[in-house]
């Protein structure tokens, strides 16, 4: 009953797969943001934070900004969004080239510093007063939300905008000169040291472009679901994107294809939760599993050694 | 301003730097163990969360303490080893091993607690028998000794001789050489015949013990309930601690009383009437303060670095 919940019920109907394309949207943009970051093999989890930044200063933006024009509106939130996250992603990559302080960490105590003080801005200063329980902002004008596609389906435009943001990482990591920069500093230091590559202005460059895509998340989770800067709006998002990264391998195009699994497992377990007594929770047990045999080298080895084994033996 | 002042300087701000500071100290501790045998176990949050879960659930339902300690310290040190596993042996990056372990205590804790106890967010068992509080006769008839030491948990003393037995392991027999050799030169500690994979399971063998004794003062120490994701970010200060004291057992105790009376601070601050201080920029000090401290240990390196280097 609860794995017929897990795996069927959660994609019989379109509205459903629209809900897990929504779903995957957030998760798929910070996923191939943190490709970026994992392949110049930093560890940081600072994408949580970036996500909140982001969006905070999106919606500021979208609500205190009037009488533009609403193309150019929509590209200053973009751009709002997208240019703090990227400065607030950059704190993290700068302690470390500085001083190398140590990113795990200091990402990590960003995060909670970027929610923490998000929450007491719209809790006290933002705050829409008509909305008396909840802590969120004004509502934002209806011309700048992202658009469903079909009326009847939840899935909104902002799945091409995880597409296009998948291709853009694509092209920076495999076609440019600075994505070679980056992967080599990832590969192997000291080669890329000796090849002349500052490895100092390859962090500089790879946290901002991941902040800023986080920021992008962030923005485009307000616009298209929420329709306004909520306290805690993301459940941890920025986590999963990490998880889908580790998964993919730090491979965009992975990114698009388990980013989408990871939004079924997640629907498929709140599914689980309304029609059985299974909790949500059962899906972390999947991640944890999913995460050590993704990242595991030792597996893959083991199979190919067996493997080679059986040729010779032929 | 003057309240602040007044509630921040007497006596009772020891004490609770002494109790804020016990289970930073004990999962620091065993950060500290990992880290200096050359695996950077990230997971003391996790840790520490299927610690106080599990010393709570066994302790409410044997009603002994001593039990619940020990179960805690077991799944731990099982929990810990399942990530030795997946990093030598799977050879899963000990960082991303970590990392899961996070999600995973996060998620499992939730998990058992709807399924085996049937309570959404918070676990509030009756029958707790708590982690006694010790009491010394000795110095009862003293007035200052008696207030500052006396009516602690247990567990305090036990962080406070475990950062002591630490020091002499590391300094003074074998195991600690051994255990500082891997760390230092994985490949001359395996010419010598030390087995490199064996010292790392010990290490983190104790990194998983000690956040069993951490989570078990968190819910049956400090506190006698289990809340969903009651670390709150405790097992990360520890992990900053490991940071900063860089593989010296004596700089962990400094960092420990530091963020101890980081959160004493903010704890009271909070507590104080009429705090005209918004509650998150209080929340917020440790994160500062641990990114801070972060900033100060790496300049400090580089300038000695440099220094050596001239």
């Amino acid at each position: 009953m609860a794995f017929k919940a897990l795996y069927i019920d959660s994609i019989s109907t379109w509205f459903d797969i629209g809900i897990i394309l929504n779903k995957s949207i957030p998760i798929i943009i910070i996923g191939s943001a943190m490709c970026l970051v994992f392949q110049t093999s930093l560890f940081s989890l600072g994408a949580e934070g970036q996500l909140y930044v982001g969006a905070f200063f999106g919606s500021l933006a979208a609500i205190y900004i009037n009488n533009i024009p609403v193309t150019l509106h929509i590209i200053v939130v973009f751009s709002t969004a997208t240019i703090s996250a990227a400065l607030y992603g950059n704190i993290g990559g700068v302690l470390k080239i500085k001083w190398g302080v140590n990113e795990v960490v200091s990402t990590l105590m960003l995060n909670y510093i970027a929610i923490l003080i998000t929450s007491y801005f719209v809790n006290n200063i933002f705050k829409d007063p008509s909305t008396k329980g909840y802590s969120q902002m004004a509502y934002i004008n209806k011309n700048l939300l992202i658009d469903k596609i079909t009326p009847s389906n939840p899935v909104h435009y902002g799945i091409f905008i995880a597409i296009a943001v998948v291709i853009i990482t694509l092209i920076i990591l495999y076609k440019t000169k600075f994505g070679y920069e980056l992967r080599l500093v990832g590969n192997n230091e000291v080669f890329a040291h000796y090849g002349g590559i500052s490895k100092k202005k390859v962090i500089f460059w790879t946290s901002l472009l991941s902040g800023a895509f986080c920021g992008m998340a962030g923005i485009v989770e307000i616009l298209g679901i929420h329709g306004t800067y909520k306290d805690n709006f993301s459940a941890g998002v920025g986590f999963d994107g990490i998880i889908v990264a580790i998964l993919a391998k730090n491979n965009p195009i992975n990114v698009l294809i388990i980013g989408l699994l990871y939004a079924y497992i997640q629907h498929g377990s709140q599914m689980v939760q309304l029609y059985s007594d299974v909790p949500r929770e059962i899906a972390v047990i999947i991640k944890v599993i999913l995460i050590v045999l993704a990242s595991s080298k030792g597996i893959n080895i083991r199979f190919r050694l067996k493997r080679k084994l059986q040729v010779e033996r032929e | 301003m003057n309240e602040y002042i007044v509630n921040i300087f007497n006596v009772t701000i020891i004490i609770s730097i002494l109790r804020y500071m016990t289970p930073i100290l004990l999962s620091s501790i065993g950060g500290l163990m990992s880290d200096i045998s050359g695996v950077l176990n990230i997971g003391l949050e996790g840790l520490m969360l299927i610690g106080a879960f599990f010393a709570i659930m066994s302790n409410a339902l044997t009603e002994s303490w001593i039990i619940g300690i020990l179960v805690a310290v077991i799944v731990c040190v099982v929990v810990s080893m399942t990530m030795g596993y997946c990093s030598m042996k799977l050879k899963v990056d000990i960082l991303v091993a970590g990392f899961a372990v996070n999600v995973l205590g996060s998620g499992i804790t939730i998990l058992l607690m709807k399924k085996i106890l049937n309570v959404t967010g918070n676990y509030l068992p009756n029958n707790l028998n708590n982690i006694p509080t010790i009491n010394l006769p000795i110095i009862k008839n003293i007035y200052l000794l008696d207030q500052l030491f006396n009516g602690h948990s247990l567990m305090v003393w036990v962080s406070v001789i475990a950062i002591i037995l630490c020091f002499i392991i590391l300094y003074y027999t074998p195991y600690g050489i051994h255990i500082r050799a891997t760390g230092e030169n994985p490949e001359a500690t395996e010419a010598n015949g030390i087995s490199v994979t064996f010292m790392r399971y010990t290490a983190l063998m104790w990194a998983g013990a000690f956040c069993g004794l951490a989570g078990a003062y968190l819910s049956t120490g400090i506190t006698s309930m289990f809340v969903r994701d009651m670390t709150g970010g405790m097992g990360f200060l520890s992990l900053a601690v490991v940071f900063f004291a860089n593989k010296n057992p004596k700089l962990i105790l400094v960092g420990s009383i530091f963020f101890g009376l980081i959160s004493t601070v903010s704890t009271l601050i909070q507590i104080t009437p009429d705090s005209k201080i918004p509650s998150q920029f209080i929340e917020v000090i440790p994160y500062i303060g641990t990114i801070m401290s972060l900033l100060v240990v790496a300049i400090r390196k580089k300038y000695k670095s440099k220094l050596r280097f001239n």
